[in-house]
C-alpha cells in the first residue's frame, strides 16, 4: 500500500528531515511511525500525502508513483487517503455533521448518500447524538473522534494520522487508537506518527522508528496482524 | 498481496490522476456538480449576511464607485439629446430685410424652391414670429407694449444633403443677395459643441473604465482578506482532497454577490439622484417648450451595469483566489 525506496527529503532550509528511508507497509496493514521530535514523522506522513515531494528516491501509494502524480492530481489523490490531525483542524463554523460531510462534498457525492455515509461513520466514531453540535462545544476527546469520522467517511483505502492522540489523556488515547485499530481489521491500511511508546507497546503492531531522519528499527510484533 | 506486489513493479502507465475505482454515472455527476454549486451559492451569500456591517461598507464603496460614472454618462447622455436637435439641423435661417412685404416674401422663397440645392424652404411671417416669440420668451406682455411688429419675415431654407462638411455654397450666395439682411448658420458652433460633447463623452468613458478598475481592485481585495481570514480552512480542505476550483467557488459567489449589489446599490443612488433633479428640471423642460426631456437609465443599461459589475466582482474574486492558490502548494 506505501512503499518508500531509498527516500531523502532536505528542506531549503537545509534540514535533513529524511534520509535514505526504505520500508514498506502491505494493504490492510496497520503501522505506527515513532521517534524523537524532529526525527522525521511528520515528513514521511507528508510525503505520503503530498504536501511534500521528496528530494531523492520514491515513494509508491496504492500502487501509483507520487513522482507521476502532476500538481492537478493532488486532490484527486488526497481523497484516497484519510487524513488525521493532532488538532483535529475541525471547521469550527460548521455543525459536526457539515465537518464530517466535507470529504464526500469535495468528492461529489450524492445529498442522499452523503447524510446516509455520514451517520454511518458518526455511529462508528459513537457521536451519532451529536452530529448538531458545533465542534467547538465537544470535549478534546470527541472532536477527535470528529475528525476521525471526517477520515473514514468516504471509506478510503488509507487512513494516515499525525499524532492523533497528542492533546488526550491515556485513557481517551487507547480509546482512539482501538478505534483505528478496528479499520484496520476491516482492511484499511493505516499509518500512525506518534511519540507515546507507551501506547504503541499496549497496541502490538508494527512500529517504525525513525533516529534523525534514519529508520533505525522495523519493530514487528510476534503476532502481527 | 502478492498479485499487488507483482502489479507495483510496473506501475499503471497512466497520465495524470484519474478517479479510484469506477465512477459514478454521468447524472448523479451532474447532480452532484449543481449540488456543490448550489451550496456555494447560498453559502457564500450566508457568509456575507454573517458580517452585514461589513458587507454594506464594501457593498456601498462598489455603489458609489459605479453610480459616479452613470450619472456622468446619463448628464452627458441628456446634453446630447439636448443638443441632437441643434446639431442634427442643416437649416439656414434667412432673415429678410424688413422692407420686403409678404408678396415679395413669398416669391422669395418660391425662388428660392426651384435651386438644385435646396429641399425645402419655410416661410415666417413676422406675425407667426411674433407669436412663437411671445410663447418661449415670457416677455409676452412687454411686447403688447410695441406699436409695430419689428420682426422681419423669415425663411428657413434646409440645403439639400451635400455630405461635405463645409458650408453649402447656398450659404454665400445669401450672404450676397440683398433682400437677405442676415444668413444664420451656425456650422462652426454646431461643430464647437459637438466636439465638446465628443470630449465630455471620452470623460465618462475614461473615468468609467477607471472606476471599473477601482471596482475589480475593491472586489479583489475583500476576497483576498477574506481568503486570509479563512486560510487555515482552506488548508484543511485542500489536505482533503478539494480541487482548485472546489476552495475557489465560494470565493467566487462572493465575489459575484459584491459586484451585483454594488450594481444595485449603484443604480438605487441614479435613481434617487434622477429624482432628486426632477423638480428643476422638469421647470427647465417646460422652458423649452418640452421639445426636451430628461431621460433615465433605460432597462437595458442598468441590466447591462448589473451584468458588467457581477463579472467584474466575479473576476476580481478569481486574480484574488489565483494568487492565494499558486502560493499555497507544494510543487
Amino acid at each position: 500500500m506505501i512503499r518508500f525506496d531509498n527516500v531523502s527529503k532536505r528542506y531549503l532550509t537545509g534540514l535533513d528531515a529524511l534520509a535514505e528511508v526504505s520500508f514498506e507497509i502491505e494493504a490492510g496493514e496497520m503501522a505506527f511511525v515513532t521517534g524523537h521530535s524532529g526525527a522525521g514523522k511528520s515528513t514521511l506522513l507528508k510525503l505520503v500525502s503530498l504536501a511534500e515531494r521528496p528530494t531523492r528516491g520514491h515513494v509508491t501509494v496504492n500502487e501509483r508513483e507520487l513522482a507521476r502524480v502532476r500538481r492537478r492530481g493532488i486532490p484527486q489523490h488526497r481523497r484516497g487517503i484519510g487524513m488525521v490531525f493532532q488538532d483535529h483542524r475541525l471547521l469550527t463554523d460548521r455543525s459536526v455533521f457539515d465537518n464530517v460531510a466535507l470529504p464526500l462534498l469535495i468528492a461529489g457525492t450524492s445529498r442522499a448518500e452523503i447524510a446516509k455515509r455520514v451517520r454511518a461513520a458518526l455511529d462508528k466514531v459513537g457521536l451519532l447524538a451529536r452530529e448538531k453540535a458545533a465542534p467547538l462545544a465537544l470535549s478534546t476527546g470527541e472532536q477527535q473522534r470528529v475528525g476521525i469520522a471526517r477520515a473514514i467517511v468516504a471509506k478510503p483505502p488509507l487512513i494516515i494520522a499525525d499524532e492523533p492522540t497528542g492533546n488526550l489523556d491515556p485513557q481517551l488515547s487507547l480509546e482512539i487508537m482501538n478505534l483505528f485499530a478496528e479499520f484496520g481489521a476491516v482492511g484499511t491500511t493505516v499509518l500512525i506518527a506518534s511519540h507515546d511508546l507507551l501506547l504503541l507497546k499496549r497496541m502490538q503492531k508494527r512500529v517504525l522508528v525513525l533516529d534523525h531522519g534514519r529508520l533505525v528499527d522495523d519493530y514487528r510484533p510476534v503476532r502481527a496482524a | 498481496m502478492s498479485a499487488q506486489a507483482e502489479r507495483r513493479a510496473a506501475p499503471p502507465a497512466k497520465k495524470g490522476a484519474e478517479p479510484r475505482g469506477p465512477r459514478a454515472p454521468l447524472g448523479e455527476r451532474l447532480a452532484a456538480w449543481r449540488d456543490q454549486h448550489f451550496y456555494s451559492f447560498f453559502s457564500s451569500l450566508g457568509r456575507l449576511a454573517a458580517r452585514p456591517w461589513a458587507t454594506l461598507l464594501t457593498v456601498l464603496v462598489l455603489g458609489f464607485a459605479i453610480a459616479l460614472p452613470l450619472l456622468f454618462w446619463l448628464v452627458f447622455d441628456n446634453a446630447r439629446e439636448l443638443s441632437g436637435g441643434l446639431r442634427e439641423a442643416r437649416e439656414v435661417t434667412l432673415f429678410l430685410q424688413p422692407s420686403l412685404g409678404p408678396e415679395q416674401a413669398e416669391s422669395f422663397a418660391a425662388e428660392l424652391r426651384r435651386r438644385d440645392d435646396v429641399a425645402a424652404v419655410l416661410l415666417r411671417t413676422p406675425e407667426q414670429g411674433l407669436a412663437e416669440f411671445r410663447d418661449l420668451s415670457g416677455f409676452g406682455e412687454a411686447l403688447d407694449a410695441l406699436q409695430s411688429n419689428p420682426l422681419p419675415s423669415v425663411l428657413v431654407v434646409t440645403p439639400r444633403e451635400s455630405g461635405a462638411d463645409e458650408d453649402p455654397p447656398l450659404v454665400a450666395a445669401m450672404q450676397a443677395d440683398r433682400r437677405v439682411d442676415l444668413v444664420q448658420y451656425d456650422a462652426a458652433w454646431r461643430r464647437k459643441l459637438g466636439g465638446i460633447l465628443h470630449f465630455g463623452e471620452r470623460v465618462v468613458a475614461v473615468v468609467a473604465v477607471l472606476l471599473a478598475l477601482a471596482t475589480l481592485l475593491v472586489i479583489g481585495n475583500t476576497v483576498r482578506m477574506d481568503i486570509q481570514a479563512r486560510s487555515a480552512e482552506i488548508s484543511v480542505m485542500q489536505m482533503i482532497g478539494a480541487s482548485n476550483g472546489f476552495v475557489r467557488r465560494p470565493f467566487l459567489y462572493a465575489g459575484f454577490w459584491y459586484g451585483l449589489l454594488g450594481a444595485l446599490l449603484a443604480l438605487l443612488v441614479v435613481v434617487v439622484v434622477e429624482l432628486a433633479l426632477a423638480e428643476p428640471v422638469a421647470r427647465l423642460v417646460e422652458s423649452y417648450a418640452h421639445r426636451f426631456a430628461l431621460h433615465g437609465l433605460g432597462a437595458g443599461v442598468a441590466a447591462a451595469v448589473a451584468g458588467a459589475s457581477t463579472l467584474l466582482g466575479w473576476c476580481g474574486a478569481w486574480i484574488a483566489t489565483a494568487r492565494h492558490l499558486a502560493a499555497g502548494r507544494p510543487a
